[in-house]
């Protein structure tokens, strides 16, 4: 059965609710970038909005936006992938339990803490009895939501999804992973980090949320058309694998267009990278993204997202490829796109996305 | 009891989250639930939490909140009389 990715929404650091970054993106300037929120009221009731913390909020903004686009109005799933959850709840109730000795607990940020809160609560809203599942998998969250759905279609359980990725970073989470030194500097700049001067990591929210169906429809971005994750990989089986997602669609490496990769500028992180390009990718060129979107749990859903909306318009802009020469080669139209991210070189993904 | 109300219904805003609305906004004697405000059993659980945490009252019997919670002036009554803080 074929799987499409039917619309996408975001809330992030680039323009909410839009493919605006697509032509001109915003350029981060500091290692903590705050998301563009969108007017939530075209979305929410204020007496709906009065007990939701932040993250929820988007999730519901990019969820009803994302199916409206699609012009869906009940998914037969709403699978979520969280690293955290509500983040903004869980240390208001924290700091309450300290600052009350205990006692006093407020119940709102409680129930709006638990990592499942944000499924629920689209579930509530949209009135959606189906299957109702919240992945916490931390950088590979998003990536077995997806997996869960991309399954679930294939064996016909299902007709239509609606899949999210949804992370918060607060000023407090910033300030506990800088103690970590898990921002590598507060120095960003594009074009060291390209020629690997730098190591840079910026931080991002993430609340992005895509309808997948069974039919193709006007609105359909691109096919989803296979995906793969494995744990620890080497760099042979990495090879491997994506050498076997390829022979089973009928396509070799030359057939596909770009690869997207999760470059994130720390060398840390992109070491896997680097290595994959060299051996595997060597005359594919290589797409990234978090530049755009920042690093966050749910950062590998922006991958696909670029993915698809890339095949969706027919081309690739310039300001995606990692290698300023590879976008001046560029021409064609792209048919296939292969996503690749990795979490801490442990959890690893490939995602075959075609016109 | 006309400072304590005031103080009582800007605490209700700011617990319950009621953006956009003001003090002046608040009828002190209309029903708290269902009609007038419209606030619901978890809104009951946070009003529990700001007589405690506030006023230093525990309430022990769950019934009783159905009366203290009438409205913000007959809760204000209630807080006059029992407050511990």
């Amino acid at each position: 059965m074929s799987i499409y990715i039917q619309s996408v929404s975001h809330i992030s650091i680039q323009k909410p609710l839009s493919e605006e970054w697509m032509e001109s993106p915003v350029v981060p300037d500091s290692s903590f970038m705050k998301s563009q929120e969108p007017d939530y009221k075209l979305f929410i009731s204020p007496m709906e909005a009065r007990r939701m913390g932040t993250l929820v909020k988007r999730a519901l903004a990019t969820s009803l936006d994302t199916l409206r686009k699609g012009g869906c109005e009940m998914p037969d799933a709403i699978i979520s992938g969280t690293g955290l959850g509500c983040v903004e709840h869980t240390e208001k109730f924290l700091n309450t339990l300290i600052d009350n000795d205990e006692e006093c607990l407020p119940p709102t940020s409680f129930m709006q803490s638990t990592h499942n809160t944000i499924s629920s609560q689209i579930a509530l809203r949209l009135k959606c009895h189906g299957y109702n599942s919240t992945y916490s998998h931390c950088g590979t969250s998003f990536d077995s939501a997806l997996f869960d759905a991309f399954l679930q279609l294939s064996l016909g359980k299902i007709r239509t999804a609606l899949v999210g990725a949804h992370d918060e970073m607060t000023p407090d989470y910033f300030l506990m992973l800088s103690k970590l030194d898990f921002w590598k500097t507060h120095f960003y700049d594009l074009e060291q980090l390209r020629r690997g001067e730098e190591s840079v990591s910026i931080s991002g929210s993430c609340s992005l949320s895509r309808r997948l169906s069974a039919e193709k429809q006007e609105s359909t971005l691109c096919e989803l058309k296979d995906m793969e994750m494995f744990y620890r990989p080497g760099i042979l089986q990495s090879q491997h694998a994506i050498n076997d997602i390829l022979l089973r669609n009928n396509l070799s490496i030359k057939d596909i267009d770009a690869v997207v990769m999760g470059l994130s500028g720390d060398r840390d992180n992109d070491d896997v990278y680097y290595e994959l390009r060299d051996r595997a990718f060597k005359n594919t060129p290589v797409l990234w993204y978090k530049q755009m979107f920042g690093e966050s749990f749910g950062a590998s859903s922006f991958g696909v997202y670029v993915g698809a909306e890339c095949l969706r318009a027919g081309r690739i802009p310039q300001h995606l490829f990692f290698f300023p020469e590879e976008a001046e080669k560029f021409q064609k139209e792209p048919r296939n796109i292969l996503v690749y991210n990795h979490f801490h070189d442990k959890d690893h993904s490939i995602i075959l996305l075609t016109k | 009891m006309e400072q304590l109300i005031e103080e009582l219904k800007k605490e209700i805003i700011e617990v319950l989250n009621l953006e956009g609305m003001t003090p002046a906004d608040i009828d002190e004697n209309a029903p708290l639930f269902g009609e007038g405000l419209g606030l619901d059993s978890i809104d009951a659980l946070e009003l529990i939490v700001l007589m405690e945490k506030n006023y230093g009252i525990k309430l022990q019997n769950a019934n009783e909140g159905k009366e203290i919670f009438k409205s913000v002036k007959v809760m204000a009554e209630y807080i006059n009389t029992h407050r511990t803080k």
